[in-house]
């Protein structure tokens, strides 16, 4: 709890931090709010059923997520801030450990994936409980929220690492957000099956995408109608969720271990 | 005496670069060890390497006679290079982060904001802090919760000189009360004025060490002329208490055993005949003695 105390007392009078949390905080909901008011000419849909339950879950979680790359740059801020400050060396000096520092800034990461997830659960009930009529389930898709949470952490400990090695605030953000696009440049060259294991994907994967999952489910639907296979439907070929979560909790761990081996080699400078 | 620090044959190179040579030391408890060098003789290095933010290649070194960790650093204050605070932060703010580090309570705050004289600007952001105020809050800092051992790296770095002689005075107190203090500087001045003990690096390598008379030759010279320069040089050999005599233009230098004073050696020469045409005490060259070690 001591560790804690110290990193608020470090976050809590940080202005980027808050300007961060808030772009981040007040852009989701207009955006989401945005996307519901498009008018699509002709068609057989309207795009505010977006808002409603139990949908609004995933929904509204595929489109935070984008914003958790944000989450994740704030990260490297606050980690790469530690390092050009030299304030790592010197609580080091002090008497921290190093893995007092890792598990200061996993306390971190926890307080800021809660606190963007509670934030995203007011926001879903808010869009659910003004739109949605008849009798359906609030809560059905409410797991969306969960893996959310694990997502935030997944690119925080990205940035944790990526910040750890490189140390330039600079340098790392340009690398963290780049990192999405390497990893698609390694894919290419990979064997088929184990692209689908990387860890930026198996991140972004835990908040799947609704217009997948839909064309998924009607694909089933298509598979179990035409039997007789006269209509091929659309292969969709994706892990599951449980699967996702798995290989992206082993993933966070393994970040975690490698930052924190990072630090016992390397001096402090 | 109690051992507070032994360091055991610590070496560490940069690649090629050797920053420290199998440097041994050992500081016992009311010393101030000054360790003194000139730039890149490896005076951080090893101060960073005993404060486990380097690591050394090899070598060991215990704190108290034991194998160094994150509470044996809480008990010792520290100043190393650079002065580290988040910019952002007031000197109060930043302080009591250190003060939940180091576990020691708040109101330690507003008794080292006093001594370093930044209580008037404690609730100022660090960024706004000259050079010289970032100094003196890191000395602050160093003694947030009283510790008994300080490790002082170039403490009146960047201060200007009343600055400078604002810390040696706080210096001064601590060594007073008893303070162990580990303190390395490039100016040979400071470290004469306020230090017990001395370490001589040069290129990560330990050249002497010890008390600070013994190293750097604090003794008083005596120099003597008269008519008869040769006579002169052979009666000061029968005088009892007379040593390293030596001649250099026109005059003998000579030092004197504790508690003989010219007065003797003019009364001791006058007795054996010798009137002295010249005589006067030379304050030790210490600069000059310096500059011989590190030759």
């Amino acid at each position: 709890m001591n560790l804690l105390n110290i990193e608020l007392k470090k976050i809590l009078p940080y202005s980027t931090f808050w300007v961060i949390l808030i772009l981040v905080f007040a852009l989701i909901p207009a955006v989401f709010y945005g996307i519901g008011q498009i008018q699509i000419q002709g068609a057989p849909f309207d795009m505010k059923q977006m808002y409603r339950f139990p949908g609004v879950w995933n929904n509204l979680t595929y489109l935070a997520s984008w914003f958790n790359l944000l989450i994740g740059m704030l990260l490297v801020i606050l980690v790469c801030n530690e390092f050009s400050f030299k304030t790592f060396r010197q609580q080091v000096i002090d008497g921290q450990s190093k893995s007092d520092f890792v598990i200061s800034k996993i306390m971190v990461m926890v307080i800021i994936s809660l606190a963007s997830t509670i934030y995203l659960f007011l926001i879903g009930m808010l869009f659910g409980l003004t739109t949605t009529s008849g009798n359906v389930s609030m809560f059905e898709n409410i797991h969306y929220l969960g893996v959310y949470f694990i997502q935030a952490i997944g690119y925080m400990s990205v940035g944790f690492l990526l910040a750890t090695i490189i140390r330039s605030t600079a340098l790392s953000i340009i690398i963290f957000m780049l990192s999405i696009l390497i990893e698609s440049i390694i894919q290419i060259f990979v064997p088929a099956g184990i692209e689908r294991f990387f860890p930026m994907e198996i991140i972004a994967n835990l908040t799947p995408n609704p217009i997948y999952q839909s064309m998924m489910v009607q694909a089933q639907q298509m598979q179990n109608m035409q039997m007789n296979g006269q209509v091929t439907p659309p292969q969709m070929d994706m892990l599951s969720l449980g699967t996702t979560i798995m290989v992206a909790s082993i993933y966070i761990m393994l970040f975690w271990g490698v930052t924190y081996f990072i630090l016992t080699k390397k001096d402090i400078r | 005496m109690s051992e507070i620090l032994s360091i055991n044959n610590i070496s560490k190179s940069y690649g090629k670069i050797h920053a420290v040579e199998q440097v041994s030391l050992s500081i016992h408890n009311g010393e101030v060890y000054g360790i003194l060098g000139p730039n890149g003789s490896g005076k951080t290095t090893t101060l960073g390497i005993i404060l486990d933010v380097l690591k050394a290649d090899s070598g060991t070194f215990n704190w108290f006679g034991k194998a160094p960790d994150k509470f044996t650093r809480k008990k010792i204050g520290s100043l190393l290079e650079t002065p580290n605070f988040y910019p952002y932060l007031s000197a109060r703010q930043n302080l009591g982060i250190a003060c939940k580090v180091k576990q020691v309570p708040e109101s330690e705050i507003d008794r080292v904001l006093a001594i370093v004289n930044l209580t008037q600007r404690a609730n100022s952001k660090f960024k706004t802090y000259s050079l010289g105020m970032k100094q003196r809050l890191a000395l602050a800092s160093a003694l947030l919760g009283n510790p008994d051992v300080l490790v002082l790296d170039e403490p009146t770095n960047g201060l200007d000189p009343q600055g400078i002689a604002e810390v040696r005075t706080i210096i001064k107190d601590l060594v007073a009360q008893g303070k162990t203090i580990i303190m390395a500087s490039h100016i040979l001045d400071e470290v004469e004025k306020i230090c017990s003990h001395v370490a001589v690096l040069k290129s990560g390598k330990l050249l002497t060490y010890g008390p600070i008379q013994a190293v750097l030759n604090k003794q008083e010279q005596v120099y003597v002329a008269a008519e008869d320069m040769g006579l002169l040089k052979a009666v000061l050999g029968q005088i009892d208490g007379v040593s390293g005599i030596k001649e250099s233009s026109n005059k003998i230098y000579l030092m004197l055993a504790q508690g003989k004073d010219s007065a003797y050696l003019n009364k001791a020469l006058f007795e054996k005949g010798i009137v002295v045409k010249e005589l006067g005490v030379q304050k030790p060259d210490l600069e000059a003695n310096f500059l011989e070690l590190v030759k």
